[in-house]
């Protein structure tokens, strides 16, 4: 018997899917592009060109090893359920995204790079009990990178490169559910169960490439293209409730196809005076890739199930500018906008989305003539939004999660970057 | 010079756009006022049904569904209850299995966790309650049912709610108006008819008679009136649903009337009960018929009996310690089927008792309804809106918000495990009701109660929780076992 409790298990599950969404790229692969505001695509002019564009590889010369980490601390609140306004907080997660990046040049035409990142990822924590308890408690996505980069300048003003991109990823997803099932239709008990859904992918694999163009000494366009990276999570669903129900809980081996969606990142930087390099990105995301997800359960005996999630392509407008202020030091700020990619209706508080402002700043400083240090801090601002159409149900069968969302993150980054 | 600046603009951006919200959202009821309605002080009087009593037992998960706290809720106004923590102060009914359906009364009793809040709770509903009690009770040993009864029984309740050991502040309605308040429903009188009712009317023999109900809901208006004059004060008052149409009656005569084990056809007399007394023959019958269309009930407490029908057997008298059989009656005669072994009284109302019970609801009704009109009181229809729900029950039931909503017991959601009192999601829908009248009667708008947000209220007992089909037992829980 295909039981009614399952259905409503896993389509909340397919809902809380939409961790993947577009807040959950990360762009945090280096303290010097994070303190120009990402416009680094025609800058590209230290080791994580490995990730942002590789064709930049070819400004380097000889060896060098770039390791990093960034701190973040993202803070969201919800105010609802409309027309109440009690406010939730989402509990403060901090994370630590590390990447590491090495490049050689063999001469001028030739460079390779290796490059481990995190190219998206996300995690939510609400209390137990909260309000939205039935569409998300704790949320986590981590998607790993390893990439090598081949790097080829056939003339001194045009670089071009191709990457191949192996990656692995886990996901873990818990919520509460309420229960019905055939006797009982509606939520009239009251009690819960409390599902926990883990999966991981340990091959999946993509590619990218990357062209740098320097018409002239102070003008240089470079653009990057990172593919889609298809996931096969393979994990298991574990179910705990009341007993009267134990024969109903979906429990066993679930699989869900997962793809990120590729980007174009295309910029210029000018060296307006010797000192001062200005850049600019715009930067593509192709999140219709998640217009669907689909969740199956090895076990026939659970329904499998499809669900919409229509996502929009999106974009990030990107500005920087960097000031040398001496033979060591260099100071850099920047400022992006990221569009929110997802409608209001599907909104929901595993990923609070919203348009999103980002501002930075940061250093970069020579401290011996083969070590580099960087250091910024970004701070995103949300766009407070207030969803009044949701599609998102968060109590059965009707009551939908309309509200206030408020979202705000603190990103300090730090890297060193060796030149042997 | 131009760096100095970009970096102060910079700074000055981050300041500005980092304050954690841009704008203060304002709630649908701003300082607890609404029209001419003012909550900034809300007092509910009632019983059971106002206090928010569940499922055989006052309990706080119950108690903050109650419709007087959801009606709070939604203005924004804060309100003190005689909360009583989990399972309630005792009996406590849940469910052991879900098909076959089996209740279990949890043995367990929390404790009055409000209990020194020091002054009078704003919900004033004290189960048991009966229309007099309002004027006169102060204590468990002050209440009708131990002054007005032949079989004198306090009632716990009155003390834990009134406290007049330390406030003296005296009855529910003294208590009620010593808070000044600002607002005050009134739900009352359903008890007076209640207990006959589901007693099968034995206990008491009969209703609250009119004319007592007139003079004592009368009295307690008159007591309103007199504060509304000098406070201006927002009054609602509620009415008395059909009391014989909730499943505590309309459950087990069902079942035993669809019960294709019974022969219907090869019984000359059909059910047979006790009419009157616990002696004698009894001399009240109904076809199937009868208990399927519900001209004769059986009261929920029956369905202990029910599956006795028809086997030699004197369990009822057993059970309740008659030291020798009642005249009349021959336990080795077919139980419910014999007038020798008659159901016995106190668990069945009969069509007599029945009209007796709904005309009471009717004279009750029609004076609390002239009351409201007197005083100018506004009047909540709780006895239209249940029947709406009756009317539909066999057609396709009453959407709400979602949710299909029968009378109907456990599966018709609008009544918890003891068949009398709502679910949550039964006094969210009462608190509609109070709104509905409130904003009409006040030019109010506070908004409606979305039924699908509340949460369920028939409480699974809680054995063991599974995984996989295995009870979850934490690694290193037998680790210090001693064998």
């Amino acid at each position: 018997m295909k039981s009614k409790l399952i259905l409503l298990i896993v389509s909340s599950l397919l809902i809380s899917a939409n961790i993947y969404a577009g807040g959950f790229q990360l762009n945090e692969h280096g303290a010097k592009a994070m303190a120009l505001g990402g416009a680094f695509t025609a800058v590209a002019n230290d080791p994580s060109a490995i990730y942002w564009n590789g064709a930049g590889l070819s400004q380097l010369s000889g060896t060098n090893i770039m390791i990093g980490t960034s701190l973040i601390s993202p803070q969201s609140t919800f105010r609802g359920v409309a027309p109440d306004i009690t406010k939730y907080r989402a509990k403060n997660l901090i994370f630590f995204p590390t990447h590491f990046f090495a490049s050689h040049a063999f001469n001028k035409q030739w460079s390779i790079g290796l490059g481990f990142t995190t190219p998206f990822g996300l995690g939510t924590e609400w209390d137990n009990n909260w309000v939205g308890k039935y569409l998300a408690i704790k949320t986590t996505l981590m998607t790993f990178i390893v990439t090598p980069v081949v790097t080829f300048t056939p003339v001194k003003s045009l670089s071009l490169s191709v990457g191949f991109v192996y990656s692995f990823a886990n996901v873990e997803i818990t919520r509460k559910s309420q229960i019905t099932n055939a006797e009982l239709p509606y939520p009239f008990l009251a009690q819960d169960v409390f599902a926990d859904l883990k999966g991981d992918d340990s091959f999946a694999y993509g590619f990218n490439a990357g062209i740098m163009v320097k018409p002239t000494d102070y003008l240089s366009i470079g653009a990057s293209y990172h593919s889609e990276v298809k996931y096969d999570f393979k994990g298991t669903a574990t179910t705990t409730g009341p007993a009267q129900v134990a024969s109903e809980l979906p429990n066993g081996d679930i699989t869900a196809e997962l793809t990120t969606p590729q980007n174009i990142a295309v910029g210029v930087a000018v060296d307006v005076t010797k000192q001062l390099k200005v850049s600019a990105d715009y930067q593509f995301i192709g999140w219709k890739s998640y217009n669907t997800l689909d969740v199956n359960f090895t076990d026939p005996k659970f329904d499998d199930l499809k669900s919409p999630r229509n996502y929009k392509d999106s974009y990030i407008i990107r500005l920087g500018a960097g000031y040398q202020f001496n033979e060591q030091v260099t100071f850099m700020g920047g400022i992006y906008f990221d569009k929110n990619p997802v409608s209001t209706a599907y909104l929901n508080p595993t990923l609070p989305e919203t348009d999103r402002i980002g501002l930075s700043f940061g250093l970069e400083g020579k401290i011996f003539d083969n070590l580099t240090v960087q250091g910024s801090y970004l701070f995103i601002r949300g766009k407070q939004i207030t969803v009044n159409d949701s599609q998102e149900i968060y109590s059965e069968p009707s009551s939908t999660f309309n509200g206030t969302y408020n979202s705000t993150a603190n990103i300090l980054s730090l890297g060193f970057v060796l030149s042997l | 010079m131009k760096i100095k600046l970009i970096v102060s603009i910079f700074l000055s951006t981050l300041i500005f756009i980092s304050c954690d919200d841009y704008s203060d959202l304002t709630p649908p009821v701003k300082d607890q006022m609404s029209g001419s309605a003012n909550f900034s002080r809300y007092v509910a009087l009632g019983n059971s049904l106002t206090a928010g009593y569940q499922s055989g037992t006052l309990y706080q998960s119950a108690q903050v569904y109650s419709y007087a706290n959801l009606i709070a809720k939604q203005v924004s106004t804060s309100f003190e209850m005689p909360l009583i923590s989990d399972p309630g102060l005792g009996g406590r009914m849940e469910i052991q299995s879900i098909d076959p359906f089996e209740i279990y009364t949890n043995p367990s009793s929390g404790v009055p966790i409000n209990i020194n809040y020091i002054a009078p709770y704003n919900n004033l509903g004290v189960p048991g309650a009966l229309t007099y009690d309002i004027l006169f009770a102060k204590s468990s040993i002050t209440c009708a049912s131990y002054v007005l009864s032949s079989t004198p029984t306090p009632n716990p309740y009155f003390d834990v709610i009134l406290r007049n050991s330390f406030l003296n502040l005296g009855t529910p309605l003294e208590q009620g108006l010593a808070q000044a308040p600002t607002f005050i429903t009134l739900w009352i009188g359903n008890n007076d008819v209640l207990g006959y009712a589901t007693s099968g009317g034995t206990s008491p023999a009969a209703p609250t008679p009119t004319a007592n109900f007139q003079q004592l809901y009368g009295g307690i208006a008159q007591g309103l009136s007199q504060y509304v004059a000098q406070s201006h004060a927002g009054v609602v008052v509620a009415n008395i649903p059909n009391v014989s149409a909730i499943p505590f009656f309309t459950t087990v005569g069902l079942q035993i009337a669809m019960n294709s084990g019974i022969p219907w056809s090869a019984l000359p007399l059909g059910f047979v009960y006790q009419k009157a007394g616990e002696s004698g023959m009894g001399s009240g019958s109904a076809s199937q018929q009868d208990l399927l269309t519900g001209k004769t009930l059986v009261t929920l407490l029956g369905i202990t009996y029910a599956p006795l029908l028809g086997q030699p057997t004197g369990k009822f008298y057993r059970d309740k310690h008659f030291p020798a059989l009642p005249a009349g009656i021959d336990t080795t005669k077919p139980f419910g089927f014999h007038p020798q072994n008659p159901f016995p009284n106190a668990y069945v109302l009969d069509p007599d008792e029945i009209t007796i019970a709904n005309n009471a609801v009717t004279a009750f009704n029609s004076i609390i309804a002239g009351l409201a009109t007197n005083f100018g009181f506004g009047l909540v229809d709780i006895n239209s809106r249940f029947n709406q729900f009756r009317a539909a029950d066999f057609g396709s039931g009453t959407v709400i918000d979602g949710i299909t909503f029968r009378t109907f017991y456990v599966q018709g959601g609008l009544f918890s495990l003891d068949g009398v009192h709502p679910t949550n999601q039964g006094q969210a829908i009462l608190a509609n009701e109070f709104i509905k009248a409130i904003n009409t009667k006040f030019g109010a708008s506070i908004p409606f109660i979305d039924v699908s947000s509340i949460p369920g209220s028939l409480i699974l007992h809680k054995m063991v929780q599974y995984k996989n089909g295995y009870p979850i037992i934490p690694p290193g829980v037998f680790d210090h076992l001693l064998f």
